[in-house]
């Protein structure tokens, strides 16, 4: 009889969190951020409102408080190794709980950032910057990696 | 045996339940591109020359005169296109204020500094036109010169300034 009490109550220590788990966390990269040509010693700047050039991802997971986090790259990388610099401003960085790039949230993408996931659990992160071409730039193509961490918070 | 067994149930139960509360978290990302251009470099390569004129003789400088017919060479980013616009003078002068007009101009870019595939096209106008594949545009500018029956003698000068925007 004890036994089974004990049984019992490990069960249903185990059963609270498990349940709290609900829907997979995913998040999905949909656009980069796209400078596209730009000359140097001319900055280019993207907005996180920018429709076509802004970066977004999408996270999809149980509703409730989820911590946004960035991994940002100081500089993009082109030809031979050739570096340009990359900047992100405070308010670079947008959450919408609608998915709608017209209804942000701004953030700092070099803080961490609380954001609440709706009852659908879908929302978007949205993330701008700036290219700063050096005057003596090297002429072609340049790429970096931005990551987005999501996690939910208990 | 009996307390043995019960605490192996609560430390697993603990255990499990520690694991379940870690927080769950993913990531994802996304790229930053950018394609810087090579600058655009235009050069004054070949004065528009009209040798020696004579008052009350018009004299005309063709732009495809790959002698006397001014030259700008471009360079910049390849197979990119770019305008083309310009600052043509009225007259020419010549020192103590005198002038002689300078009229229809006219004009020829091509990817090849020989003009083969030349195209022509008006200077007051502008054109647009890509850079060959290896980013070069040659452009040529011919006109008119006009001095009038009582031109006075000497050396007349002028500037014509072209612009290359991408």
């Amino acid at each position: 009889m004890k036994r089974g009490l004990w049984f019992a109550i490990g069960v249903m220590l185990l059963g609270v969190p498990l349940a709290a788990q609900g829907k997979p966390l995913t998040v999905t990269g949909i656009r980069g951020v796209t400078f596209g040509a730009i000359l140097p010693g001319v900055p280019r700047v993207v907005l996180r409102t920018d429709p076509a050039n802004s970066g977004q991802l999408d996270i999809k997971g149980p509703k409730g408080n989820v911590l946004l986090s960035f991994v940002l790259p100081l500089t993009m990388t082109g030809p031979n190794g050739a570096l340009m610099p990359l900047t992100f401003g405070s308010g670079d960085a947008g959450y919408s709980a609608t998915q709608a790039i017209g209804s942000q949230v701004g953030f700092d993408p070099k803080q961490s950032f609380t954001a609440a996931l709706p009852n659908n659990g879908r929302a978007s992160v949205f993330i701008g910057a700036t290219a700063n071409a050096a005057t003596n730039q090297r002429a072609g193509a340049y790429t970096g990696t931005i990551i987005l961490n999501v996690t939910i918070l208990p | 045996m009996r307390s043995i067994t019960k605490l192996s149930l609560v430390v697993a139960a603990l255990v499990l339940t520690g694991t379940a509360l870690q927080a769950q978290s993913n990531n994802a990302a996304i790229t930053a591109t950018a394609n810087v251009q090579t600058p655009i470099n235009v050069l004054g390569a070949q004065q528009l020359s009209f040798g020696n004129v004579f008052p009350g003789v018009n004299k005309t400088v063709n732009a495809t005169d790959l002698t006397n017919g001014g030259r700008f060479d471009v360079s910049g980013q390849a197979s990119t296109p770019v305008s083309l616009s310009f600052t043509l003078p009225a007259t020419l002068s010549a020192g103590g204020g005198a002038t002689m007009p300078i009229v229809s101009y006219a004009g020829v870019h091509a990817l090849l500094a020989t003009q083969v595939g030349g195209v022509a096209f008006s200077p007051a106008v502008g054109a647009t036109t890509p850079l060959s594949g290896t980013g070069a545009l040659f452009v040529w500018v011919g006109a008119q010169v006009q001095p009038a029956t009582n031109q006075a003698a000497g050396v007349y000068t002028g500037s014509i300034t072209m612009t290359v925007i991408y």
